[in-house]
């Protein structure tokens, strides 16, 4: 057997799963060791082959999509920072008025460059994504229209991460045109920052000034690293085995439709499917800041206990961070700044009051967001709605906050209290799981058939009618509680990590092998279980 | 800055600007409110505020607010 093989196992996706055993045992082990023992200026090109390994392992040839962006961007950088110069260099000394031209001269250009760096790198990925869900489309229009015309749809494999990878590379031409950071001249620290392996397959999506740096100052591997990280892929690991995939199965049953299940059931496997989406995710980014804090790096964070959530405004800001925050960045501001909205809102403001005068540009702004974001998820309608959904729940927030708040003082409501606060929580959950319906059902039909069904056809649904195993449930809910536990302290401001760092050694060591055993017994692997891909991996 | 406190207090009234240090973390400008205020500070003082400089530290006080827009009139 070549390593190659075992490697990759399982139709050789097994190691965009980083809980797969391919990975936790052979690949993660061999890169930190190999880390570790190299000399420090070597440790920074081992981490970026490292890198490339990785993804040429999982994808082969592709590989080649990753090294063009990296190359595109340096030079597009480069080409940035030059222009800047010459700026500099022509401006000093003139008078205020022809230094204003000449910035406005260069402001252009800079421009022109950027927007072409970003039509080349959207532009492909919009190419590779979306042409077969466009075709299918127009294909569709034209059938209807009476036009005797199907045009050829195309397929394209997608290379694995470029998503993620796309989104990093634009952040980073964005922020040097704006001045942010200075274009980088090393193409291997840029690589890295493109293509350290633990991010490349769901993200977090990464800005340069996070990471860049900390990735070229190549740290030792230490004690305390090694053991915080270990820690934290064992979290993500448990979050994966003993509650994602356990409910796999059952999500699966419902939303593939196999049998004609009563509303109870379906809207019990929404709630399971978020659950399950949530614990894959959020297992998967605990796995890849657990990997990165081993070699020293910070990741940021994608997930800041989103279930506690008053508003979807807020769940947004602490579910996918990073992709969200990019949207805001790249996308919400430069849209409400621009020349036009910033006219629209001066004179709405004047005719509709400081609350909805700015709601107009902010709306406009949302609705490009939200658009961008189902369509980010993948190509098809269902991502398209569940974008809108989104959309129109936040613009209701902000429709009806101002007559919220009237009410709130005229009934004499507190809204900071426990039992108003929890309420909205509550209403914020379920909000989130319908979303979720849609966002997995095959298909905005079937979204909207599922949908109709939980409302009409409602049943509490009993163990039999789910399929799914008391055994199942009780090992989910157990889970669950240690999770809310430890989301309750953190929520409080306390790292139960550093809590149990300062516990006696053999306390530490009990509750580490208490896990590894809780997992190992109780994973949701071998006979009866498919091992499920990483749910992000797709996008 | 007494102008810029007018503008604000036009934007939100019933804040204390010439003392409060946390504006926009203490949410007491929120983001419609902060679209609104940038509409209003570009054409009071001439100047173009970039998405760059939408961040909270720019906004937390009226000081800072000032000192964004003096930088801004400056620059090149």
């Amino acid at each position: 057997m070549t390593l190659e093989s075992l490697l990759l196992a399982e139709k050789g996706k097994s190691l965009t799963n980083f809980f797969s055993l391919s990975y936790m045992i052979v690949v993660l082990p061999f890169v930190v060791f190999v880390y570790g023992i190299l000399p420090k200026k070597w440790k920074r090109y081992f981490l970026l082959l490292a890198s490339f390994g990785f993804v040429w392992l999982v994808s082969g040839g592709m590989l080649i999509y990753l090294m063009l962006t990296i190359f595109s961007v340096h030079y597009f950088g480069i080409w940035l920072d030059r222009l800047q110069t010459e700026l500099k260099g022509k401006a000093g000394g003139l008078p205020k008025e022809e230094r204003k031209e000449l910035k406005a001269l260069y402001q252009k250009r800079k421009r022109g460059v950027v927007t072409l760096a970003a039509v080349l790198h959207i532009g492909g990925l919009l190419v590779l994504k979306y042409s077969g869900f466009f075709t299918v489309n127009v294909n569709a229009l034209l059938s209807k229209l009476g036009v005797d015309i199907t045009l050829t749809i195309p397929k394209y494999v997608l290379p694995i991460g470029i998503s993620f990878f796309t989104l990093q590379a634009i952040s980073y031409i964005v922020d040097v045109y704006h001045g942010l950071i200075k274009a980088d001249d090393n193409v291997v620290r840029l690589g890295l920052f493109i293509s350290f392996f633990p991010q490349i397959v769901e993200g977090p999506i990464c800005r340069y000034s996070q990471t860049a740096e900390q990735l070229w100052n190549v740290q030792p591997i230490r004690y305390k690293n090694l053991s915080f990280g270990a820690q934290r892929i064992l979290y993500g690991t448990m979050k994966k085995y003993i509650i994602a995939d356990r409910l796999n199965l059952y999500v699966k049953n419902v939303f593939d439709m196999k049998l004609d299940y009563n509303g109870g059931a379906v809207a019990f496997a929404a709630i399971c499917y978020t659950v399950q989406l949530y614990m894959d995710f959020s297992g998967s980014m605990d796995a890849v800041c657990g990997t990165a804090e081993i070699f020293g790096i910070t990741m940021p964070e994608n997930f800041k206990r989103p279930f506690f959530s008053r508003t979807i405004s807020e769940f947004w800001t602490r579910w996918h961070i990073t992709l969200g925050t990019w949207f805001r960045d790249y996308v919400l501001y430069p849209v409400t700044s621009s020349k036009r909205m910033k006219k629209i809102t001066s004179s709405a403001r004047k005719k509709i009051g400081n609350h909805y005068g700015p709601l107009v540009a902010g709306s406009i702004a949302l609705f490009c967001v939200w658009s961008c974001n189902g369509l980010w998820h993948g190509s098809a309608w269902s991502y398209i709605f569940f974008g809108m959904y989104h959309f129109v729940l936040i613009l209701s927030g902000n429709l009806i906050g101002p007559i919220v708040q009237k009410v709130n003082t005229k009934l004499h409501i507190n809204p900071n209290s426990v039992v108003y606060r929890g309420l909205q929580i509550f209403r914020t959950i379920i909000l989130v799981i319908i979303g979720e319906l849609f966002f997995r059902a095959k298909g905005l039909k079937a979204g909207l058939k599922l949908f109709k069904k939980m409302i009409t056809d409602f049943a509490l649904p009993t163990i039999q009618d789910m399929g799914i195993d008391g055994y199942d449930i009780v090992l989910v809910i157990l889970t669950l509680g240690i999770i809310l536990f430890v989301s309750i302290m953190n929520e409080k401001g306390i790292s139960v990590r550093e809590v149990l760092a300062k516990k006696p050694a053999a306390l530490r060591w009990a509750i580490l092998y208490a896990l590894i055993l809780f997992i190992v017994i109780f994973g949701a692997y071998g006979y009866g279980y498919k091992p499920v891909a990483p749910m992000y991996a797709k996008f | 800055m007494e102008r810029l406190i007018e503008i604000l207090e036009d934007i939100q009234p019933d804040v204390d600007y010439a003392n409060c240090q946390d504006l926009v973390d203490g949410h007491y400008l929120k983001s419609l409110d902060i679209i609104s205020l940038i509409a209003e500070l570009e054409d009071e003082y001439d100047i173009t505020i970039p998405a760059i400089e939408i961040i909270p530290d720019n906004f937390n006080s009226a000081e800072r607010m000032m000192k964004m827009i003096q930088r801004l009139q400056e620059e090149v």
